[in-house]
Order: C-alpha cells, then structure tokens, then sequence
C-alpha cells in the first residue's frame, strides 16, 4: 500500500512540478465553464424576477414574501417603490408586486385588502409570475383560513387571557398550517404521454457546468498514456520494474494517483459550478460522488489502455488531446445531444464521455438522485472494465 | 569462493527476430569481486542484465542470484540486486534527495533509516551540497553519480552497472570508476557492463566477452591475454624518412623480434617481450646512426584478444 501510495504522489509531484498544469488543472476550466456559460445565456437564478414593494413591514407581508421566495416560478427582488418602478419600466423584470402599508391591521379586522399587482403586457412571463402570486396568496390564505377557524375554536372553549395570548396562539396555528401544507403529498396527474421540453435537456449553466468538468477532467485523464510513455522513455518504469515493484503495484499506484487528483479537481469544479451558475451539484451527493467516480475510473481506464499503443510522451500527449476533445465533442459536452441527429445520438452511446453527461444532467439539469445515476454509472464502470482489462494485458515495460 | 550469480545457458529469443539476443550464456560471479560483461553494442549485454534483474523472460536457461532462481523467484532475486541502467533513470523535475527517498520507498525503505541512508549515499557520490536541486539542472556526470547512488542506496548484495559512463566527460568517467573500486573493496559485488575494454581491464578481477549473443571468452585479463600469445608492439620514430627500410631489415634478425615493417618515419615490431628485446633494437639503431626521437611499447590487450576471437575490432 505504501508503494501505491509513494507512486501516486511522486506521480503527482512530478506533474504538479511544472506551473503549466495548474492552468490545465483549475485555471483554464474555470475561466471556459464561466465564459461558456455566460456567453450561452446562463444565470445563476433562472427564474422569473418579480419585483416586490413591501409598504407594510408586518410579519403577515414578511411570510408572503416568503412564500414567493420558495416559489419555482420567481425570484423576489425586493426594492422601494421608486426604484421598482425604475427597473420595471426598463424592464428588468416583467412583473411587480406592492404590498400596502396596513395589511397586518386589516386581516386582523377581517377586511379585504388590495395588493398591487402590474405586469407588462403580452408577457408570457408575467403572466405566469401573476399565476406564482396567486399560488403564493392562496397557500397563505389557507394557512391563515386554518389559523382563524382553530382560533374561533380556541376561544369558544376557553378565551384567551388578553390579546397577546390570542395573537400568539394565532401565529402559531398559521406557522402549524403553513408547515403542514407545505409537506402534503404531491399530487400526480397522469394526462398523457411525457413530452420533453426544450428545459429538460438543455440549461445554458448546467451545460457549461456539467459539460466543462466531463471535458477538462477526461482529457489530463487520457494523458496519463503520456506518464507510461514517459517512464518508458526516462527508464525509470525498467528500473521501477527491476525493484521489487509488481506491475500490479505500479498500475495501480499510477492510476490512485491521477484517479485522486481527477476526483479532487471535479469536486473543485462542480463547487465553483455551483458558486458562479447557481448549478446544483449538492442535493444527493451520493448520486453525484457515484457518477464522479464512475466516471474517473472509466476514463483512466482509457488512459491506461491508450498508454499500451503510444511508443512516446509526445504521441501520447497528441492522441489524448485529439481524441479527449473529439470524445467530449460528439459526448455532448459541448452542446446538448438532443440536438445532434437521431443516429448520431445512438452512435455516440460507445462513447464514455455520452454517458458521463447523461449522468450528469440527471443531476444538475433534472435533480434527481443516486437512482437515477445508477445506470450510466453501470455503463461506465463497464467501461473501466474493459479497457482495464485490455490495458493490463497490452502492458509492457518497454 | 561461493557463486552470489551463477548464470546457465541463458537464452533470450525476441519474438520475430532471426537469432537470439542472448544464445546459451553461462557464467559465475564470486561474491566481493567485481565481474565485466565486455563487448560491443548490441553484443547481447543489456539483454543479458534485463534477465538477471527479472525484467525480462528467458526464453531458456536460468540465473540464480544467492540461492534464489531469476524464473520462479524473481521478488526475491530483486531484493538482493541493485540496478544502474544504462540510461539516467530518474525524474529530472524531482531534486536528487527526492528521487533517492522515492527510489528508497521502492525498496520499501523509510523514515529515519531512508534519510540516513539518502545522506550516506550524497556523500559518497560527493553531491551533498546539490542534493536538493533538482537533477534537470544537473551536469551529465552528476546524473550519472545520482544515478549511481539510486542503485546503491538500498545496500544490494549485487550490483549491476550497465554502462554507466556512456556519454560523459573524462573527469565524470574518472569519478564514476574510482567509486566502482571503492565500492568494491567495501566488498559490494559489481557485475559491470561495458564495450570500453580500459574501463574492464582496470576494474575487473574476471572478464566474459560477449558477441552477438554468446560469451567467446571468461577469465583474468591474463588469462584472455594469453589466448592470443604474449606479443608486445614495440614502435619507433626516427628522424630520417629513407633510413627505415635499412632498419626494420636489420630489426627483423633481432632475437626476439617476430616482424618488422617500416613506415613513413616510423618502424613497428611485434616482439615476444618488448622489454627483452628494447635494448638490443636500441643498439641496432645507434650503431647505424639512426636518430631514434621516440618510442611506444604495446602490450597485449582486451582489443587484440577480440579481434583475435573475432576478426572484428571492439569498436566496430
């Protein structure tokens, strides 16, 4: 163990000793994950803005806004009444919502209030950020329905000592009612064939996320053919081999180091996804681990196999390059599959990199979970196994 | 004394070439001494080191390092053997103690120990003071010291050092063969390749010639000079062009004298015992009032005793 281990740090040292791979290794895919994603229209919040006045200040007008913020459909920018008219004439957002001053007063008396609802004509975004504010009024109107009729109750069985005794219990019926509403069952409604909309396989963040970490990882993974062919050329691998050193420990110790060191700089890139698109990488880390990993140990898998048919570093370094961008390229890394021609989408199922970025985005573009992921991380590990198998066999020292 | 290498009929066949690297080699190493493989290259001695150290499969016969068989325990035969390739066989980017405590990790050396042993080993390569640059930044011959001392540093009971000072300048080459002997009367047993017939006459208790394949020769450089017959090579200058027909007729009736020949202001003998014979040629020349302006004496070396074996200078 503690040669696998001495192999995968010197590996590493000797990699890391020249300034040029940190550009490779997190530089470069950040800086492309960035520009690729801001150039295809990628924001961190791909929700509908909705501008929000809060005149009232009241904790009834503070759990409306709430309410929105947990929304899907908008994300609440909360502004003075003049600056949200500002930006609503610029049309910074297509929606703006005003809660008067008196609401708290008003529900507490039983009367009707007014909320200011403006939206631009003939958007189809406002139209749903409307629909959003009425799902947001009519799930707190319940929530306060619940609490007045569990109050009445209350109070029938035993009046409440004062006022703040009765606010109080109030609070905490709507809280109770808010929360279990919140947490009922997801109602299914079957209504017919499921059609993919353009949103389920395409997000400009989750692309660049997603489609950066496959491409910039698997390519210094494929070069690991240039470590093979370098201790070839150096002679260190005959002299490695002439210790007592098995192949066995020498493959595997090459293969922990770059495996580590890919894990490592896919879990930095996935954070700065997550820091700079608002690309959840998060939600079950066991799917995203698995997949990570999966993923790793097919493409070094690759690398050790393409080390078994390159005579030199530099025929290595070239034919990992080529054959990483070409693989990333048509494994639709770089633009969704679904946008590639039938054939080709089936074509490119022999491809590791296809299979990387369909577990991918079962993640960051559909938010599911470790089952999801299961069945690409399969294919890959298939993966892993055959070109393992084949890179062991073909292994020689010179 | 006992055998720490006994090689026996040792065959290497590379698939698809015509004949072997390495056909039907057979030798013995004594412990303590040192042991030269000589020939030219691609005679067949770095095959024949890729099989001792388990690299590479014979295709038949077997080696046996102290008691232990290359074929069926070659973990075993590694431990006791230390390696110096032929090429400089270290990470150029890592500092000469990084590759030394890597290499030490190898042979499943470390902590206080490994550090001891990096230090010891810096000091008898005399690289203390370069020991944590790194080796890219090195000279050809300080390569070759690190990559000496990588071999060593594990204590082997053997040693092979294949051509370790190929490619360097004479100063390096100077170092690199005082150390072999001084690594040598610590009692380190060096198998040692080489096609420098110098470096094997000076180093060597016992030598093997090896070409295309097979070993011609094994023994004491006496006992090699010998297959050739004792014949020293006595040449003289003179200062007069046309005087060295008249002299080398008169050289030939020397006692002693098997050949003369004259050449431009030069006149070659091959005698049986140069010094024997010296006085008596010197006579020759000043009662013919010959200017001698210089004499070379050859004795008989390893280069004869190769052409001798086979039609072939060493070098060729």
């Amino acid at each position: 163990m503690n040669k696998i281990l001495a192999i995968a740090f010197k590996d590493n040292f000797v990699r890391f000793s020249s300034p040029g791979e940190w550009l490779f290794f997190l530089v470069l895919p950040v800086i492309f994950s960035v520009v690729i994603g801001l150039a295809t229209g990628a924001q961190t919040d791909s929700r509908i803005a909705l501008l929000v006045v809060d005149q009232d200040g009241g904790e009834l007008a503070r759990d409306l806004i709430d309410v929105l913020q947990d929304s899907k459909t908008v994300a609440v920018r909360e502004y003075l009444l003049s600056e949200a008219e500002e930006k609503f004439r610029e049309r910074q957002a297509p929606a703006m919502l005003v809660i008067p001053a008196g609401l708290a007063e008003a529900q507490a008396g039983g009367e009707e209030v007014e909320l200011q609802f403006t939206e631009a004509a003939g958007n189809v975004d406002a139209v749903a950020a409307r629909q959003a504010v009425q799902a947001a009024l009519g799930s707190l109107g319940r929530a306060l329905q619940a609490a007045g009729v569990s109050l009445t109750a209350a109070a029938e069985i035993r009046p409440f000592a004062d006022q703040a005794a009765r606010d109080a219990f109030f609070q905490d019926g709507k809280d109770k009612a808010a929360a279990l509403f919140a947490d009922q069952p997801e109602r299914i409604l079957v209504t017919g064939p499921a059609q993919k909309a353009e949103e389920d396989f395409w997000r400009p963040n989750t692309q660049a996320s997603a489609g950066t970490i496959v491409t910039w990882v698997f390519i210094p993974l494929l070069a690991i053919s240039e470590f093979f062919a370098l201790e070839r050329q150096l002679g260190t691998l005959r002299r490695m081999l002439s210790a007592p050193v098995s192949k066995a420990v020498y493959l595997l110790g090459t293969i922990t180091g770059q495996l580590g060191t890919a894990l490592l700089q896919m879990l930095i890139l996935a954070g700065f996804g997550t820091l700079l698109l608002g690309v959840s990488w998060w939600h079950d880390l066991a799917a995203t681990l698995t997949i990570f990993l999966a993923f790793g140990l097919a493409s070094v898998a690759f690398g050790t196999m393409l080390g078994t048919f390159v005579k030199t570093q530099g025929q290595a370094s070239g034919l990992s390059l080529a054959l990483g961008m070409s693989m990333a390229l048509l494994g639709g890394c770089w633009y969704p599959l679904e946008l590639f021609p039938e054939f080709v989408q089936k074509a490119v199922l022999v491809l590791p990199t296809t299979w990387a970025m369909m577990g991918m985005n079962d993640i960051v573009l559909r938010g599911q979970g470790l089952a999801a992921v299961l069945p690409e991380a399969g294919a890959l590990l298939g993966f892993a196994v055959v070109f393992f198998t084949v890179g062991v066999l073909r292994f020689r020292y010179e | 004394m006992a055998l720490i290498l006994e090689v026996q009929d040792l065959v290497k066949q590379y698939p698809g070439a015509a004949e072997p690297a390495v056909n039907g080699v057979s030798f013995g190493i004594r412990r303590g001494e040192v042991f030269s493989l000589l020939g030219p290259n691609g005679a067949g001695k770095t095959t024949t080191i890729g099989m001792l150290s388990c690299l590479l499969k014979p295709t038949g016969g077997d080696a046996i390092v102290d008691g232990h068989s290359v074929r069926t325990d070659p973990e075993a035969v590694k431990r006791l053997i230390g390696i110096v390739p032929q090429d400089i066989a270290l990470y150029p980017s890592l500092s000469a103690r990084e590759n030394l405590r890597f290499w030490g990790w190898m042979y499943g050396l470390g902590g206080k120990d490994l550090a001891r042993r990096i230090d010891a080993i810096l000091e008898t390569v005399g690289l203390t003071d370069r020991g944590n640059d790194r080796v890219d930044s090195y000279s050809g011959g300080m390569k070759r010291r690190i990559n000496i001392a990588a071999g060593l540093l594990h204590e082997p009971k053997l040693v092979f050092l294949d051509e370790p000072t190929v490619g360097i300048d004479p100063q390096s080459r100077r170092n690199i063969l005082e150390m072999v002997k001084a690594l040598n009367a610590q009692g380190m047993t060096v198998l040692y390749t080489t096609h420098y017939m110098e470096e094997a006459q000076e180093l060597s208790q016992r030598i093997g010639i090896i070409d295309n394949g097979k070993l011609i020769a094994l023994g004491t450089l006496d006992e090699l000079t010998r297959l050739v017959g004792r014949q020293d090579e006595i040449e003289l200058k003179i200062a007069s062009e046309h005087a060295g027909p008249e002299l080398a007729e008169a050289l030939g009736k020397v006692k002693g004298v098997r050949s003369a020949r004259s050449e431009d202001h030069t006149v070659r003998l091959v005698a049986d015992d140069a010094n024997a014979s010296l006085p008596e040629v010197i006579g020759v020349a000043n009662a013919r009032g010959i200017k001698v302006i210089g004499i070379d004496v050859r004795e008989p070396n390893l280069e004869a005793v190769f052409l001798h074996l086979t039609g072939r200078a060493l070098r060729d």
